[in-house]
């Protein structure tokens, strides 16, 4: 077993419209891997899908061997997840919210007590003290999310947009804790519009456009020594615009 | 170059038809609830027209007191109702047109205008119509004229006071310092409501027409009824009063106008959540933070940290917030009313009946309680949260919440109006009612999940989900009624102490099995459509 996420055929329709027709992705265990796609290719469907939030018309996920559909309880153990496009249960506190986390997920409260200090403490979200987490600004509910994500040592972390709306100094102590999290066995993978930081951080990449995957393989594999955004340029349909339209600005 | 076009109270209409419309797309019940909500809408409306066509041919005394009744209910019924069940349409937020450099008094008018174009204002468009042919085939011209200056002045108190009351109360429950005061003026109104219900039953059981007229003349100075009244006094001759009733009506608009205009301003403003109190970090532990000191007995785990986030959302969460309030306060107030007020064969409406509907309300706020969470759900479903642990963890939070005060109103109804051989009849009904109220709100709330739109407004409902609001509520009442009735009737023919523990055993026994029962099937089909729930309690945006 050297995959640590598979998926099989995925495809999931909205009212006729394909939002992803057919993806196929092999994510080893140890990897960091990035996905890559414009606004609306369906990262964030496939990685919905991946994690057991929106059931998919077609295709299969396994996450380390154990079936996400068949076998959601072994599968939700292993995994961590921080999607974007849900809200949390942003009326408690962040030390409340991971503390519910924890029991939710069946931990000792011991654990969860000293686990909780130590992410609030690591993230730097102690001094939000009593604060509620829907007061929190977007890079705070970020980090809060990523700490919800992390708290029960999950084999593999399934983050959609990480890194969006979070300032300079908060995005490179997330890199540092991911980057420490892959060397100690972990597995990730992240979803992004930004080419940077996938350049920096993963070692894998696929891109995703129109619900399928266009270019797929580790990072050296699909850049062939070109700039990573060329490429993605490219493999997604280009530039048009030359610059002469919209004159009246 | 004419590239700009001012915006115009059409553009908003146009929005708001769009707005349905796309709502309703590829939804075959929202569809369907949609017309049902406009058979609704076209039956009362006829019910209206006729009820005030009627009282215009009618004339006289009997006339005075149906249209200033009708045109007073009216109006209450548009103010409290949106307050008290059926939550207030957004479609067309405000709040959205923040940026947009539109005037407010562009926004004002077009707001007013698109509030017009819902099923409610039409249907009473149609009812005041009533008013007018009433007044033209009895009084002639000039009564017609006033008649449809009056219903047009009362229609915008109704749909003006409505929007400016909603809006108004949802900014007080934003800002925490006045909540208290929020929960305050909820009881003084669901209160008025009360007393109102007592005089009309009264006069009607004692058809006493000389009393009604009097309250009527009263009511008729009010803005409440001044508009409708407004044509008696021309059929009568009384010009100056038919005047001066109109300005009343008219000075109530404008007032609403006015505030409105004010509420309006703070929510494109977008005024920030109230600043929260950010005291010193706790150096409590995180997992006895979660618990609120009443439930710190519990053994912390996962059914008892449901539990604990629960209470903590009861009182958070705006939207429940608002919801337990108004139910605590219905709870007291309607086993109070049916007491003193309703009669069966001269004697009083006995304490099991009084108090079994505070236990049905009380269990059926549950009735959507994934759609309230939003998408927060998702957490549950990530970390794999067992259908029946969930929902038995909810059922006992609200339990844990409701039983005590249900008890305690049970108990000084009692004492307050000499029943006391009756309570623990009405212990065991109110035990039966909250479990078998919970088991039907939980299967409720997995087969028909409807989301909330995301709004700081507390009753805020999404393009046609109102109706489905009170649907549900009806279908969902009725159901635990029926369920609820074997033991109903076992309480109404038994007397005596040992009857009464009979009751009382029966009732935590059959309330038990109902809870436990819808329950189990419940979390199974959770467990099976947890995906599917979630979508559907996701906002569309």
């Amino acid at each position: 077993m050297d995959s640590a996420l598979v998926l099989r055929g995925l495809v999931k329709q909205f009212d006729g419209l394909t939002a992803v027709g057919g993806v196929d992705l092999d994510v080893p265990v140890g990897s960091f891997y990035g996905l890559l796609g414009p606004n609306g290719a369906g990262k964030t469907t496939t990685l919905s899908m991946a994690v057991g939030l929106l059931r998919p018309d077609a295709g299969a996920v396994a996450v380390l061997g154990h079936d996400v559909w068949s076998d959601p309880v072994a599968a939700k153990r292993l995994l961590g997840a921080l999607p974007d496009s849900v809200r949390m249960f942003d009326r408690l506190s962040g030390s409340e919210l991971l503390a519910y986390v924890g029991l939710l997920r069946g931990m000792d409260p011991s654990v969860v007590d000293a686990r909780a200090a130590e992410l609030l403490d690591v993230l730097g979200l102690s001094d939000a003290g009593r604060t509620l987490v829907v007061d929190y600004s977007a890079g705070m509910k970020k980090k809060i999310g990523l700490a919800c994500a992390l708290l029960h040592a999950p084999r593999l972390l399934v983050l959609d947009e990480p890194f969006e709306a979070v300032d300079p100094v908060s995005a490179a102590l997330i890199r540092d804790i991911l980057h420490r999290y892959v060397a100690g066995g972990g597995t990730v993978i992240l979803s992004s519009h930004v080419m940077e930081v996938v350049e920096r951080l993963c070692t894998h990449v696929a891109i995703l456009a129109g619900g399928q995957i266009r270019a797929v393989g580790s990072l050296d594999e699909v850049r062939q020594g070109r700039r990573l955004e060329d490429v993605f340029v490219s493999v997604v349909g280009g530039r048009v615009a030359t610059g002469a339209e919209l004159s009246w600005l | 170059m004419a590239v700009e076009q001012q915006a115009k109270a059409i553009h908003f209409v146009r929005l708001k038809l769009r707005l349905t419309r796309n709502g309703l797309r590829g939804q075959a019940w929202r569809i369907v609830l949609f017309i049902f909500g406009i058979f609704a809408g076209l039956w009362a409306a006829l019910g209206g027209f006729a009820l005030f066509t009627g009282a215009g041919v009618a004339g006289g005394d009997a006339g005075l007191v149906i249209v200033t009744f009708a045109g007073a209910g009216l109006t209450l019924a548009w103010l409290l109702l949106p307050l008290l069940f059926f939550g207030v349409d957004e479609t067309i937020d405000p709040a959205r047109f923040a940026l947009l450099p539109v005037p407010r008094r562009t926004l004002l008018r077009g707001m007013l205008a698109a509030a017009f174009v819902s099923v409610p204002a039409l249907a009473t468009v149609v009812a005041l119509l009533g008013l007018v042919l009433g007044a033209a085939v009895r009084d002639g011209a000039a009564a017609a004229v006033v008649a449809g200056v009056g219903a047009v002045l009362g229609i915008l108190t109704c749909v003006v006071g409505s929007r400016a009351l909603t809006s108004a109360f949802a900014s007080m429950l934003r800002s925490r310092r006045v909540r208290d005061l929020a929960a305050i003026l909820i009881a003084v109104l669901a209160s008025s409501v009360a007393p109102l219900q007592l005089a009309v039953s009264s006069l009607i059981a004692h058809s006493d027409l000389d009393r009604a007229g009097q309250i009527a003349r009263v009511l008729a100075w009010t803005p409440l009824a001044a508009p409708y009244a407004a044509y008696v006094d021309v059929a009568e001759g009384r010009l100056l009063s038919a005047l001066v009733r109109l300005a009343i009506a008219a000075a109530a608009v404008a007032a609403l106008v006015a505030w409105w205009w004010s509420t309006l301003e703070s929510a494109t403003i977008g005024t920030a959540s109230g600043a929260r109190s950010s005291s010193s970090a706790s150096d409590k532990k995180a997992v006895a933070a979660l618990f609120p000191a009443a439930l710190r007995v519990l053994r912390p785990g996962r059914f008892s940290g449901l539990v604990a986030r629960e209470w903590r959302y009861w009182w958070r969460d705006p939207r429940r917030r608002a919801s337990l309030v108004s139910l605590m306060i219905a709870g007291v107030v309607l086993p109070m009313v049916m007491r003193a007020s309703v009669r069966v064969d001269q004697s009083r409406m006995p304490l099991p009946v009084a108090v079994a509907f505070s236990a049905l309300l009380a269990a059926l706020v549950l009735s959507n309680q994934f759609g309230t969470d939003g998408s927060a759900y998702a957490l549950h479903l990530l970390v794999g949260v067992p259908g029946r642990v969930e929902l038995r963890a909810r059922a006992c939070a609200l339990a844990l919440l409701m039983a005590p005060i249900l008890v305690l109103v049970t108990v000084a109804v009692a004492v307050l109006t000499q029943a006391q051989s009756q309570v623990l009849a009405a212990l065991g009904v109110v035990a039966a009612g909250l479990g078998i109220a919970a088991g039907t709100s939980a299967l409720l709330s997995v087969l028909v999940p409807y989301a909330f739109p995301e709004s700081t407004n507390p009753f805020a409902v999404s393009g046609g989900t109102g109706g489905l609001r009170g649907l549900l509520a009806v279908v969902g009442s009725f159901a635990a009624l029926v369920l609820l009735a074997p033991l109903l009737v076992f309480a109404l023919i038994t007397h005596g102490l040992v009857a009464g523990l009979v009751v009382l055993a029966a009732g935590v026994g059959w309330g038990g099995v109902g809870l436990l029962l819808g329950t189990y099937l419940a979390g199974g089909i959770l467990d099976r459509r947890g995906p599917e729930i979630l979508a559907a309690v996701t906002p569309r945006r």
